[in-house]
C-alpha cells in the first residue's frame, strides 16, 4: 500500500479523497493555489504546497510544478481526483515514469476514450451498441449531409476532442447542418485545440444513464447499477438519482452486462463510468466514458454501502478487487449539486460565505469543502456542496432530501437550492416522468394564460 | 567539550566581516559564543528591526527564519524576491561554495540570489532590483513553494 499520496485536485473531491487515504491510514499531501490558502483541503491535509497563482493553468495544471512537490514530499502516488488533470493521459504517463503511482487507468486507456470517436468506434467492436453516425472525423459540411441524410435528422455535431457541451450543435435540416458546421469546428477548436468534428443521430426523450465501473489490476471488472442523471441543463448535471425510475431489471442486468464486456475487452482499470443515452422504447447507446472519479459517486456508494475512492485506491496498490459481501442495491440515492450561483441567471455567485448550516441527519451525506467564513474564490468551479439523501424508497429519499434542502442554511452567496426544491416539488419529477428536456422545458418561461 | 575556537579562528571572522563589510556577527557553538560588531554610523539599521515586531529578539536569530512566513502582510517596507517555482532552495551554487549573498551584501539587478531547484533542474533566481539583502527567509536545502518570500532587498 501506498505511504503518501499527493492530491492533485481542490474542493469537495479533494477531501473525499483525504478521507478514504486516512481510512486506509495513507498520508496525504495537498496542494493550492494562491487563492486557495484557505480552502478547506489545504488545511486538513498532512502537507501542504502552494503551487502557483489563481489561474489553474499556472497551478493546479502546473505538471513540473505537482511533480516537484511529490519528490520533496516523497509521495508514492497522485491522485487526480476530476477535472483539471485527471483525464490527461500524457500527465499518467510522466508520474508513472517519475516513478509515482497515477491512480487512474493506464495512460493507453485514458487515451483511448479520450478521443471520443475512436472510443466510439472501440466500444462497437466490443459489441456495445453506439448511436448511428459518421464512422470518422468529417472532412467538410458536405460529408456531413451525406451521413445526415442517411441516418436521417435531427443530428448533433460533436467535438472529437470535447465534452461539456463545447462544440455541440444539434442540427435538423441539411441547410441548418451546413451554417453549423464551422461555428462548431471553430468552437472545438478554440475550446480543445482540435476542430476534428464527428456526427450522429440526435435521440430526442432520451434519458441521460451511467453505468460505474471498476476494475482491478488482474484483470477483474464490476459494473454497478445505473446512475439516472437527465436532470440536466446545458449537459450539465443538476440531480442525479439511483436506481433510475425508468430503468426496469431487465434493461439494467442488460446495460451492467455489456459494460462489463466491453470494460473486459479494453482492459479496463480503475475507476470509470460509461455513459449512455436510452432512448423512449428502452434501447441503449454508448456515448463515452469517463476515465475517473465521477462527482455523483456517492449515490452508488450509498445505495451499495461501498467506499469507491477507497477501493480505487487499493485497487492502484495492485489489491485483488474483492467486496466482502454480496454486491446489492439497497434503497434509493440522491444527489443535489449546490452550486454557488443565482438560482434564476446561473450566473456564478463567488463570494464571502457569511454563515452555513449544513444538512445532516440519518440518511443525510455531504460531501464539501465548504465552512462559514470560507471566501470563495472565483477561479474555479461553483460546485459548492453535494447534498445526498438516502432511503428505502425513493419517495422517501425524496421526502428527505427536501427536508435537508430546506433545512440549509448559506447566507453571503447565492444558490441554486430554490432550483431544487422546486423541481424535488414537480409532479412529472416526483412520478419519475423525465428525460433530459426535462429541466429545459421546466425552466422555460410560462406562457401567459 | 572544549570549543575549537582560537584566536586565530577569531582573526579569520574579522577578516570575514571587514571584507563582507557586515555591521553585525554572531555566532554560538556548544559553550561558545561571540558577538562582534562593528562601529557603524547610527544609519545603519539592523536588519532586525523589521523583522521581529515583538522587539530585539529577532537580532539573535540573525535575520534567518527557520520557518517561512507564508502570511502576506508584515512590513512591506522592502522589496520581496518570492519563489517563482516550487522546490528545494539552496543558497550556493554547490555544498562546497559561499552563498550567492548574505545579509547585507549589495546586488544589483540581474544578479543570482540563489537557486531553486525542481525536476533535477538548478533554476537561479536573480534579484529584479538593486539593492542590499536585509533578510533571508529561507534555509539552506528547505523546500519552498510557489510564491514563499526568500529575500528581502533595500532599494
Amino acid at each position: 500500500m501506498f505511504s503518501k499520496i499527493l492530491i492533485a485536485n481542490r474542493g469537495e473531491i479533494a477531501l473525499r479523497v483525504i478521507r478514504a487515504a486516512k481510512e486506509l491510514v495513507i498520508k496525504t499531501v495537498a496542494v493550492y493555489s494562491e487563492s486557495d490558502r484557505t480552502s478547506l483541503h489545504a488545511m486538513l491535509a498532512d502537507e501542504k504546497f502552494c503551487i502557483g497563482p489563481a489561474k489553474a493553468q499556472d497551478s493546479y495544471l502546473n505538471v513540473p510544478n505537482l511533480l516537484t512537490v511529490a519528490e520533496i514530499t516523497k509521495a508514492d502516488a497522485v491522485h487526480p481526483g476530476y477535472g483539471f488533470l485527471a483525464e490527461n493521459a500524457r500527465f499518467a504517463e510522466i508520474c508513472e515514469t517519475s516513478g509515482l503511482t497515477f491512480i487512474g487507468p493506464p495512460p493507453s486507456i485514458i487515451r483511448l476514450m479520450g478521443d471520443k470517436n475512436r472510443a466510439r468506434q472501440e466500444m462497437a467492436k466490443a459489441k456495445l451498441p453506439v448511436i448511428p453516425g459518421s464512422d470518422k472525423i468529417l472532412d467538410d459540411p458536405a460529408e456531413a449531409k451525406k451521413i445526415a441524410q442517411k441516418i436521417g435528422f435531427p443530428v448533433i455535431l460533436k467535438a472529437s476532442a470535447g465534452g461539456g457541451g463545447k462544440g455541440m450543435r444539434i442540427c435538423r435540416t441539411a441547410t441548418h447542418l451546413e451554417e453549423q458546421f464551422p461555428i462548431a469546428q471553430n468552437e472545438a477548436k478554440s475550446a480543445f485545440g482540435d476542430p476534428s468534428l464527428y456526427l450522429e443521430k440526435y435521440i430526442t426523450g432520451a434519458h441521460h444513464i451511467e453505468i460505474q465501473v471498476i476494475g482491478d489490476k488482474l484483470g477483474s471488472v464490476l459494473t454497478f447499477a445505473e446512475r439516472e442523471c437527465s436532470v440536466q441543463r446545458k449537459y450539465q448535471k443538476v440531480i442525479e438519482e439511483t436506481p433510475s425510475p425508468f430503468v426496469d431489471e431487465r434493461l439494467r442486468r442488460r446495460m451492467m452486462k455489456a459494460v462489463e464486456d466491453a470494460a473486459k475487452h479494453i482492459g479496463y482499470q480503475s475507476l470509470g463510468t460509461f455513459e449512455f443515452l436510452v432512448d423512449k422504447d428502452k434501447k441503449f447507446y454508448f456515448m463515452e466514458a469517463n476515465t475517473r472519479v465521477q462527482v455523483e459517486h456517492p449515490i452508488t456508494e450509498m445505495v451499495y454501502g461501498v467506499n469507491l475512492v477507497k477501493t480505487q485506491i487499493r485497487m492502484a496498490a495492485g489489491e485483488k478487487l474483492h467486496f466482502p459481501f454480496t454486491l446489492e442495491v439497497r434503497g434509493h440515492a440522491i444527489e443535489c449539486r449546490i452550486n454557488a450561483e443565482d438560482p434564476e441567471t446561473f450566473v456564478p455567485s463567488p463570494g464571502k460565505i457569511e454563515f452555513l448550516v449544513l444538512p445532516g441527519g440519518e440518511g443525510i451525506r455531504v460531501d464539501s469543502a465548504a465552512y462559514g467564513g470560507w471566501q470563495i474564490p472565483p477561479h474555479y468551479d461553483s460546485l459548492l456542496a453535494k447534498v445526498i439523501a438516502y432511503a428505502p424508497t425513493r419517495f422517501l429519499a425524496i421526502k428527505k432530501m427536501q427536508t435537508a434542502l430546506e433545512l440549509t442554511t448559506i447566507v453571503g452567496v447565492k444558490t441554486n437550492i430554490p432550483l431544487h426544491l422546486a423541481i424535488l416539488a414537480n409532479s412529472d419529477f416526483l412520478e419519475g416522468i423525465y428525460d433530459t428536456s426535462f429541466l429545459e422545458k421546466f425552466l422555460a418561461p410560462k406562457p401567459e394564460a | 567539550m572544549t570549543p575549537k575556537i582560537d584566536f586565530d579562528e577569531i582573526n579569520k571572522i574579522v577578516k570575514f566581516i571587514e571584507e563582507r563589510n557586515l555591521a553585525e556577527f554572531e555566532l554560538e557553538v556548544e559553550g561558545f559564543k561571540i558577538k562582534l560588531r562593528k562601529n557603524a554610523p547610527p544609519s545603519a539599521a539592523p536588519a532586525a528591526s523589521f523583522s521581529a515586531p515583538g522587539g530585539p529578539a529577532g537580532a539573535q536569530e540573525g535575520g534567518i527564519l527557520k520557518t517561512a512566513d507564508l502570511e502576506p502582510g508584515g512590513k512591506a517596507d522592502f522589496h520581496l524576491i518570492p519563489s517563482p517555482i516550487v522546490g528545494t532552495f539552496y543558497r550556493a551554487p554547490s555544498p562546497a561554495s559561499l552563498s550567492f549573498a548574505e545579509v547585507g551584501d549589495v546586488v544589483k539587478k540581474g544578479q543570482t540570489l540563489c537557486i531553486v531547484e525542481a525536476m533535477k533542474l538548478m533554476n537561479e533566481i536573480e534579484s529584479d532590483v538593486d539593492g542590499v539583502v536585509k533578510e533571508i527567509f529561507v534555509e539552506n536545502g528547505k523546500p519552498v513553494e510557489y510564491g514563499q518570500k526568500l529575500f528581502a532587498i533595500a532599494t
